[in-house]
């Protein structure tokens, strides 16, 4: 693995830029100061693979629906509804997802990780921190597999356009005006000013947005609304779950308001199919020995060396890594374990001279659109560290 | 680089949005962390307000042109350069061009209030340029009055946009929404705090 050592970016610099989520509470830096070089070949690889298994899970996810796999994906029933309702209407686009993944560097075959297709993380530091790097490293020649920012640009105009091209949008915008409200909870300032740099890349795109924490948010049969002005798309940065098992007459609202077709949902219920890692047990099912995955089961794999996590776990909560004797290498704790546990394959990931392991997270946007690296612990946590990259 | 995917810093053209964050950050980063107001953050205010962010454009025939405008909660100017450097106009130049043009408007030598047959060739000036986009509006609103009720004005503003599209998108991002009625619920996930350890995000994955 080749890593490149750069002058860190400095944290007035980044607050100024609303980024203020540079320090981790041990006080050590979140953004890494070297980034990691890969090839142009490399970089292709994700992302064709990325492309593919998107199709992939498009694929299962009709399988999902088709065969009423819900609770096999541990979904709670009451958003039952809501996925179907969202996966038969093209108008509920998928604005962005991050594919997880294990090696594409140092010859590693690619491996698919999970999919964070409802709520995923990083999207600043992808789509903005790592191009800030270059730049503070006069590095201005250097190039990235990411266009992640424009993507969502763009894929914001798809919400309008669907699968017309995205050159007609204010033609039809003009006349819908439609209306973005943008939200997250109040107490997190990553979330919030991550929410709200979507906000801005909508503004961009030519959208009215506003924003409003998720208290606040007011939600009727006549739509979601903020201070009486109802709007036509809500963009939440709360996982579909979480509404499901924490608000549940919220999950009863939000299904009227998409029977009635009185607001747009982003991203779609159907991401929540996605996000559960029992998912990925279907894809195994449908596509068995595929490349890309890994061995994914709901009962314990026999005689090899496996990772258990739980359907909804997040950032390596609740995660365990099982050898192939059986006996427990590594687990961690967490709030997820009242969720079904999956069984997937262990592959190890890349790992620097320090003995840090490299996780691949490539940014999917209607194409994959930006790729970027975690690096921690053999289990990547909520302490692992965002690397940037440069393709040489 | 042929791969549309695999971009080069140095290419702002593609980049364009991306170089403004990096300069300025974008219209959220005034919010400072837990500060747990609530209900008034920046934005809101700022839609009430109804600042900008502009970026304009030097052309290679010597004028001016707006690329880009949206709402932001404060206005910035971008201004970019032939060779695609970017700088911020300060809050005493853009007083400056704004001045200046004021004076060309009451003694009739501005760009902005003579008819578009008589506009020479070499494009419109910053000042000129500035005081058309829609942040101009706020910039300049002492000046404002003279330039709205001139027929001149209206008819040259959009001709200061980099194409039709940027204008009519810029225009309609600007437009007030309409208030509805109806009976309402919230307060959902109004006991979530951001306790977690580590990089902040509550939903992280």
């Amino acid at each position: 693995m080749q890593l490149k050592k750069l002058k860190p970016l400095t944290n007035e610099y980044l607050e100024s830029i609303g980024f203020h989520w540079h320090t981790d509470d041990d006080n050590t830096s979140y953004i890494s100061d070297e980034v990691v070089e890969i090839t142009e070949d490399e970089a292709t690889a994700y992302y064709e693979a990325t492309n593919e298994l998107y199709e992939m899970y498009c694929e299962a996810g009709e399988h999902v629906i088709e065969n009423n796999l819900f609770h096999e994906l541990n979904i709670p029933f009451n958003l039952v509804e809501l996925i179907k309702q969202s996966w038969e209407d093209d108008v509920h686009w998928h604005l962005y997802g991050r594919f997880d993944l294990a090696g594409g560097i140092d010859g590693k075959p690619i491996k698919l990780i999970e999919f964070n297709a409802d709520t995923p993380t990083s999207v600043f530091e992808t789509a903005i921190i790592q191009w800030a790097m270059l730049k503070f490293n006069d590095l201005e020649e250097s190039s990235q597999f990411n266009s992640l920012y424009e993507s969502l640009k763009d894929n914001f105009k798809r919400f309008v356009t669907l699968n017309t091209p995205i050159e007609d949008f204010e033609k039809y915008y003009k006349d819908l005006n439609f209306k973005i409200l943008f939200s997250s909870i109040s107490e997190s300032i990553e979330d919030e000013n991550t929410v709200k740099l979507l906000q801005h890349i909508a503004n961009e795109a030519g959208y009215i947005t506003d924003f409003e924490y998720m208290e606040d948010v007011e939600f009727s049969n006549d739509g979601i609304s903020k201070k009486d002005k109802i709007f036509e798309f809500w963009f939440k940065l709360i996982p579909w779950e979480d509404i499901a098992i924490d608000e549940g007459e919220l999950a009863v609202l939000l299904t009227d308001i998409i029977n009635n077709k009185k607001a747009i949902i982003v991203n779609p219920a159907y991401t929540v199919m996605f996000q559960s890692k029992g998912f990925m047990k279907i894809l195994w099912d449908l596509y068995p020995n595929h490349p890309l995955l890994l061995e994914t089961s709901f009962e314990p794999l026999n005689s090899k060396k496996q990772v258990e996590k739980m359907c909804f776990g997040r950032e390596g909560a609740n995660t365990a890594i099982i050898n192939a004797d059986n006996s427990l290498e590594i687990k961690t704790d967490g709030e997820y374990d009242n969720f079904k546990p999956i069984y997937q394959e262990y592959v190890e990931f890349p790992k620097d001279n320090n003995g840090d392991f490299y996780q691949a997270g490539v940014f999917y946007a209607y194409e994959a659109c930006g790729l970027g690296f975690r690096k921690g612990g053999i289990i990547l946590d909520n302490y692992s560290k965002f690397v940037g990259h440069i393709v040489k | 680089m042929s791969k549309k995917y695999i971009k080069k810093l140095s290419d702002f053209a593609v980049l364009g949005g991306v170089s403004a964050v990096l300069l300025t950050g974008f219209t959220g980063c005034e919010q400072k962390p837990q500060d747990g107001s609530g209900q008034d953050s920046s934005f809101t205010q700022a839609n009430e307000k109804q600042n900008a962010f502009v970026i304009i454009e030097k052309q290679s025939t010597g004028g001016y042109t707006i690329v880009d405008e949206f709402p932001s909660s404060s206005t910035r100017i971008v201004l970019r350069e032939l060779d695609g450097t970017e700088r911020i106009l300060t809050q005493a130049q853009i007083d400056q061009f704004v001045q200046q043009e004021a004076i060309k408007i009451d003694n009739g030598t501005s760009n902005l209030t003579k008819p578009q047959e008589s506009i020479s060739n070499g494009g419109m000036g910053l000042g000129e340029v500035l005081l058309s986009s829609i942040a101009g509006a706020m910039i300049g609103s002492y000046i404002g009055n003279k330039l709205f009720n001139n027929n001149n004005f209206k008819n040259n503003r959009s001709r200061n946009y980099k194409s039709p599209s940027t204008y009519s998108k810029s225009v309609n991002s600007f437009k007030k929404a309409k208030a509805a009625k109806a009976s309402r619920k919230s307060g959902f996930f109004g006991n979530k705090s951001g306790s977690r350890t580590g990089s902040s995000s509550r939903f992280g994955g």
